[in-house]
């Protein structure tokens, strides 16, 4: 439709196959996650997420082309930044409901009418034979990581607008290596964990709230490397980078959210209480 | 807003639509990027969802019309290829808890949602704001195209194992899909494909709350001023945040139970620490913003409609936008209400009492300010009209029995019977269907260019009218005397109501058929409507446009000024 | 006050009327039946809510039919009402020219303030019954009975049977916890039903009734199996419902103060059979109760119910 006369600086989306092929790839997905799980075949699964990937691959592709070529008016990117905010605090809501869980075990641990959960935890929380991590070793170092890690993007930032190209480009590097160090030291964390996924609430909670949030890492640390790659290739400006700022934005959203995790499962759960080294 | 709008330009919309090169074909449709193409699709999934949820609910007034087992055991020893009814009998009785499942899902997610939020948002809402398209046409478009595979997704459980026993076919929790009923009461795949579906419908209603929000932030016409914008996009606004702040809380508790399923999680499993109550809070912290999701963009249809048709300005319009925001804001602190009987301690009870009721007064003040609205008007009783009017007061007959349910007093003898039935069936069958149905009759000739046969329309209304009614007012009698819902047999005492209640459904059936022959007959008559068939009364920018509005339009963007401060 | 007493005159009034014609509608062999062995259920075509027989359920009754049912039939009548005057008077025919106007303060401060008023007055007995419902008796404290707006009237003793009541799918299991008895109770499928006890309604009688002594505070401890489903545990003329969930040990208590059986079921969707787990309560003289319990102490549930007037 270049065609298209408008007098208004809106950017009218030419029509696209990719929400409709997105759309049968979740479907697939979603078929094949329950063949998996019930045990039938895992390809259905892994057809609908290379699907669900190609797919955003190829759509987001198509945003960074229209950013290129001018479609992204400063209205535009208004548009963006309020769907992105809004995007950020769906993502609040889901981890609303993770803490919801975890703060049901925490904070209802003995009332008696639950006497089967009584019988089961012991009436103390973390529940009876669930031994804890010491929150001032491996979590304390990540959470020193992901705190450093948002000092490394913004300092990326801050060289992105004064035009520091060099800068911008250390600056994600770093981010990107302190995002998958993270990731690293949360996997050793899992793997010495004393207590199991399944068989209890304090392990289901547990690994359902850091869990998702390691999984917003690894989303976050391929954003920035996206970016990362941006910058090589130059897309960025000091006037225009949306891109490289919601990376920013989404990774100063996973490090609040960690924050939260930590102070509350790592150290208000574990007052008190004997450690595992 | 409704106050008289001068608009500049808005006729170089139609030119420029002609010139240059609209998508053709089945592309139009599938790639679509325009949002009044996508509410129309909205629309017809809408209906033909709404036919399905309808038919389900018939089998069902079917089964309860007598006391005994009379559908559902032939009905699943025909599925199964069994002998005999006999041999069916364990499998139909589960079969009719499946029913009512996939009735209410069907209902909730798949046809108000699509038809309000998805539909008329999308088509009307850039339009009243005088905006040319939605701020994200493609996530726009994906969040319709999600909602077939997710469609899909709930009709597949239906013929995948789902109850402990052999042929139970289905997931049959209910739509609340309470743990354990829904993790070790139901070992089977048809669980996993409602929650999936559950997912992927939520996913979809998550990226259109986004989509809507910006769009009506950021794309309002120059002049247009939050407090000059239209009822119903502020009815939209309100809903769209609804959604985006409670469905991640369902996500999140679906998702939870998808691991206690597969994963052997234990977060609602007593035995090893979980808490069954945990998923229900989560549930109606979800599930009670979600009512009013279903029911605020009917209460902006409705006060465009009122004042249309009254040829009068809205009372009140400021009172009543906030009173969305309030009931919005309220809704998100009453969801225990629905849980007076789990054990809940005497003080958390009072809390959720007192909350609850407090929802009462600023929908009192939207009741009240559509009648003052018509009070002194110069009406005309068109067939959108009399849709408003019958919403009016048949919401009210169904809010105030959220009233009497919201005392947990009386909710102890009420609770889980046909009086909640009756209840919802009053806001959401009576109230936000005769509001979509409203809007339908209000805005077809816009969207098609077409005019129905007024003499259909309100024959339809009228049968339907006296249908529901029947169906859903004697529920109230049976639940005062005790009548359990989600049963497929009762006691004879029960007999007589039922009977009229199933009555009611076939005279809904005749209401429906009446239905689709005006759609068939205004299709095959294709009477011109003209830009805007209501008159003075209809002040909102859509109908400045013409009938249906050109491909894009306001490629100039209109000017609002206002010339009557409230 | 007089105000007040004058709804809860004419929701007694309503009730008895609701009882007559209710009676009237019923089959006349449920009625001789009735007679006999006194059986408390809806009757058919019931359109209020079940006979009363508790303090519990005075105050629910009282608080309905006195006082929401008028509260929110005046507000629907006045919206109708309103409604109606509209289109007679405001139509285009009888007013072509419409009125201008969008604002009218006065009225808006009355359409806000009235419902809060309204509101306010049903809070305050609501939180009273509330309160009752939720608190079991120690003896000391009275309950509000009918007179829904005093302080507590009704003198209702301290609990002396305990009862603990376990969901099944689908059957309820009766514990006697202080004497330590259990027994199950089963619906009874039609054949059984006729062959035994054709007297009793069709879905609701059951094999073995609960047992319990008349003008006894009783009370009741409610879960389910632990590895089960949420069942819930309802006797509308007693004004009981309370979920029975795995793994949680909920209380209520009830005082029946009429002699017979009365009927209930599951509440909360479990299953298949969620329809066919009635719970049946059999109140009985204090003496037919130690009795019967004698009996049960010294052998089993249906040795027991053998001192008991066979139910049919
Ligand atoms: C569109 C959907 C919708 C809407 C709008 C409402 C509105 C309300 N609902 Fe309802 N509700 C449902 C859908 C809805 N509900 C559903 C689906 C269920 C069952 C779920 C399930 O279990 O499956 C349910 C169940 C439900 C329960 C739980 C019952 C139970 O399970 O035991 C309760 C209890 O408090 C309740 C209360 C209310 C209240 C107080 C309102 C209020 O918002 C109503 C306010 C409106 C008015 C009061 C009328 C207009 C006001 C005036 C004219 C002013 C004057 C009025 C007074 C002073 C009273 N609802
Ligand atoms: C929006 C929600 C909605 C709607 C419209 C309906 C409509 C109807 N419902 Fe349903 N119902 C529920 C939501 C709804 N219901 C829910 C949530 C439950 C609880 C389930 C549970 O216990 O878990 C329930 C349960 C329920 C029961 C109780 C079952 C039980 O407890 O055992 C019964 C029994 O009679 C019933 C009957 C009906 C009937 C006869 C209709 C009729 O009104 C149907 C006739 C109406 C139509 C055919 C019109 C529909 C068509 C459209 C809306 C399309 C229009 C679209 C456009 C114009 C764009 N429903
Ligand atoms: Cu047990 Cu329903
Ligand atoms: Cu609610």
């Amino acid at each position: 439709m270049a065609d298209l006369v408008k007098n208004h600086d809106y950017h009218m989306v030419e029509p696209s196959p990719w929400p409709f092929v997105m759309s049968v790839a979740v479907f697939i997905l979603a078929v094949g996650g329950i063949f998996w799980m019930h045990q039938w075949t895992p390809w259905v699964f892994f057809i609908g997420l290379v699907g669900v990937l190609y797919t955003m691959y190829a759509w987001w592709s198509d945003v960074i082309k229209e950013a290129n070529g001018g479609d992204h008016t400063p209205v535009v990117q208004m548009h963006h930044r309020y769907g992105m905010l809004l995007f950020i605090t769906s993502e609040i809501m889901v981890f609303f409901g993770f803490f919801w869980a975890y703060f049901d075990g925490f904070f209802r641990l003995d009332d008696v009418e639950q006497y089967a959960r009584v019988a089961a935890t012991g009436g103390v929380w973390p529940p009876m034979g669930v031994e804890l991590f010491d929150p001032f070793h491996l979590p304390l170092f990540n959470t020193l990581l992901l705190l450093t890690s948002g000092t490394t993007v913004t300092w990326a930032h801050h060289a992105l607008l004064e035009g520091d190209r060099q800068g911008l480009k250390w600056g994600l590097w770093l981010t990107v290596l302190l995002g998958a160090v993270f990731t690293c030291v949360q996997a050793l964390e899992y793997s010495e964990a004393g207590f199991g996924f399944a068989g209890n609430m304090y392990g289901a909670t547990f690994f359902m709230a850091t869990g998702l949030h390691g999984f917003h890492v690894l989303v976050g640390t391929i954003f920035l490397a996206v970016c990362l790659y941006r910058a090589y290739r130059g897309d960025f400006t000091p006037e225009r980078h949306l891109g490289f700022e919601f990376a920013a934005w989404y990774w100063h959203f996973v490090d609040v959210v960690w924050l939260f995790l930590f102070a509350s499962i790592y150290i208000w759960g574990s007052w008190g209480v004997a450690l595992h080294h | 807003m409704t106050d008289t709008v001068h608009l500049e330009a808005h006729a170089t919309g139609h030119d420029a639509a002609s010139h240059h090169h609209e998508p053709t074909g089945w592309r139009r449709w599938v790639y679509s990027t325009n949002h009044k193409d996508i509410g129309v699709m909205y629309l017809i999934f809408a209906i033909f969802t709404g036919i399905i949820g309808g038919l389900l609910s018939g089998v069902m007034r079917l089964e309860l019309q007598e006391p005994g087992i009379q559908i559902f055991h032939g009905l699943a020893s025909m599925v199964y290829g069994l002998g005999s009814p006999e041999a069916g009998l364990d499998a139909g009785k589960h079969m009719y808890n499946v029913f009512t499942t996939a009735h209410a899902l069907v209902m909730v997610f798949f046809v108000v949602m699509p038809a309000t939020m998805g539909g008329f948002a999308n088509y009307f809402a850039p339009l009243m704001i005088g905006a040319p398209d939605t701020a994200f046409p493609r996530i726009n478009n994906i969040a319709f195209w999600l909602l077939p595979p997710a469609f899909l997704l709930l009709m597949m459980s239906l013929f995948f194992p789902g109850g402990g026993g052999a042929n139970e076919l289905g997931a049959g929790t209910g739509w609340t899909i309470y743990p354990p009923l829904s993790t070790n009461g139901h070992p089977g795949p048809a669980m996993d494909f409602v929650i999936l579906s559950l997912h992927v419908a939520g996913i979809s209603s998550i990226l259109g709350a986004i989509n809507l929000i910006t769009t009506i932030f950021n794309m309002r016409a120059p002049g247009m001023t939050l407090h000059k914008m239209p009822l119903f996009a502020w009815s939209v606004l309100v809903t769209a945040f609804l959604l985006l702040l409670a469905l991640p809380v369902l996500a999140g508790a679906i998702t939870m139970l998808l691991t206690d399923r597969n994963f052997g999680t234990s977060f609602f499993q007593p035995d090893e620490g979980g808490d069954p109550i945990l998923f229900q809070h989560l549930f109606w912290f979800f599930g009670h913003p979600e009512v009013y999701i279903m029911i605020l963009p009917g209460f902006g249809i409705i006060s465009h409609i009122v004042s249309t048709f009254s040829r009068k300005p809205i009372f009140g319009y400021m009172a009543m936008a906030y009173a969305m925001v309030a009931i919005g804001f309220v809704g998100f602190v009453v969801w225990a209400h629905h849980m007076y009987t789990t054990g809940l301690s005497l003080d958390v009870q009072r809390y959720f009492v007192a909350a609850t009721m407090v929802i009462a007064v600023p929908t009192g003040v939207k009741i009240f300010s559509w009648i003052a609205t018509m009070w002194g008007g110069s009406i005309s009783f068109k067939t959108p009209m009399l849709w408003a009017i019958g919403f009016i007061f048949l919401f009210t007959v169904g809010g105030v029995t959220g009233v009497v349910l919201a005392n947990a007093a009386a909710d102890r003898v009420l609770h889980d019977t046909y009086y909640v039935v009756a209840h919802f069936h009053y806001v959401l069958s009576l109230g936000a269907v005769f509001s979509i149905f409203a809007g339908w009759y209000y805005w077809y000739p816009k969207m098609f260019g077409w005019m129905y046969s007024e003499f259909l329309g309100k024959l339809h209304f009228w049968v339907m009218f006296i249908g529901v009614n029947l169906i859903f007012f004697p529920q109230h009698f049976l639940g005062l005397a005790g009548m359990p819902r989600r049963y497929i047999d009762y006691p004879d005492a029960f007999g007589l109501w039922n009977r009229v209640s199933s009555i009611g459904y076939y005279i809904t059936f005749v209401a429906m058929i009446i239905f689709f022959y005006a759609m068939w007959d205004a299709a095959r008559k294709k009477r011109p409507a003209g830009d805007n068939p209501w008159g003075v009364g209809a002040t909102t920018l859509e109908w400045t446009l013409s009938s249906p509005p050109p491909f894009h339009q306001f490629t100039t963007l209109p000017q609002i000024h206002s010339t009557n401060a409230h | 006050m007089k105000f007040l007493q004058g709804f809860m005159v004419t929701g007694h009034f309503l009730r008895k009327m609701g009882a007559v014609s209710a009676a009237a509608l019923a089959a006349a062999p449920a009625l001789a039946a009735a007679q006999e062995q006194p059986i408390h259920f809806a009757e058919p075509g019931q359109y209020h809510l079940q006979h009363s027989v508790t303090p519990i359920m005075d105050s629910i009754v009282t608080f309905h039919d006195g006082l929401l049912m008028w509260s929110v039939s005046f507000i629907v009548a006045l919206v109708l009402v309103l409604l109606l005057w509209i289109a007679w008077r405001y139509n285009a025919k009888r007013n072509p020219a419409p009125a201008a106007f969008t604002h009218n303060t006065l009225v808006e401060i009355i359409w806000t303030v009235l419902p809060i008023v309204v509101l306010i007055i049903i809070a305050i007995p609501s939180f009273g019954v509330l309160s009752d419902q939720l608190t079991t008796p120690d003896g000391e404290r009275k309950y509000l009975g009918t007179n829904i707006f005093s302080f507590g009237e009704v003198e209702v003793p301290a609990a002396e049977l305990t009862v603990k009541v376990t969901g099944q799918q689908w059957y309820w299991d009766y514990e006697y916890v202080d004497q330590g008895k259990l027994f199950t109770s089963v619906m009874l499928q039609e054949a059984d039903r006729e062959a035994v006890k054709p007297n009793q309604p069709r879905l609701l009688a059951v094999d073995n009734e609960l047992v319990v002594p008349v003008d006894t505070t009783v009370r009741l401890q409610i879960t389910s199996d632990p590895t089960g489903v949420i069942h819930a545990f309802a006797v509308p003329s007693f004004g009981v419902l309370i979920d029975a969930v795995p793994g949680r040990l909920n209380e209520t208590w009830f005082n029946a103060r009429e002699t017979g059986i009365y009927y209930g079921q599951c509440r909360e969707l479990c299953g298949k059979d969620h329809a066919f787990m009635p719970i049946a309560v059999r109140v009985v003289t204090k003496q037919e109760f130690a009795a019967f319990m004698a009996a049960f102490e010294s052998g089993d549930y249906t040795a027991a119910n053998a001192t008991l007037a066979a139910v049919q």
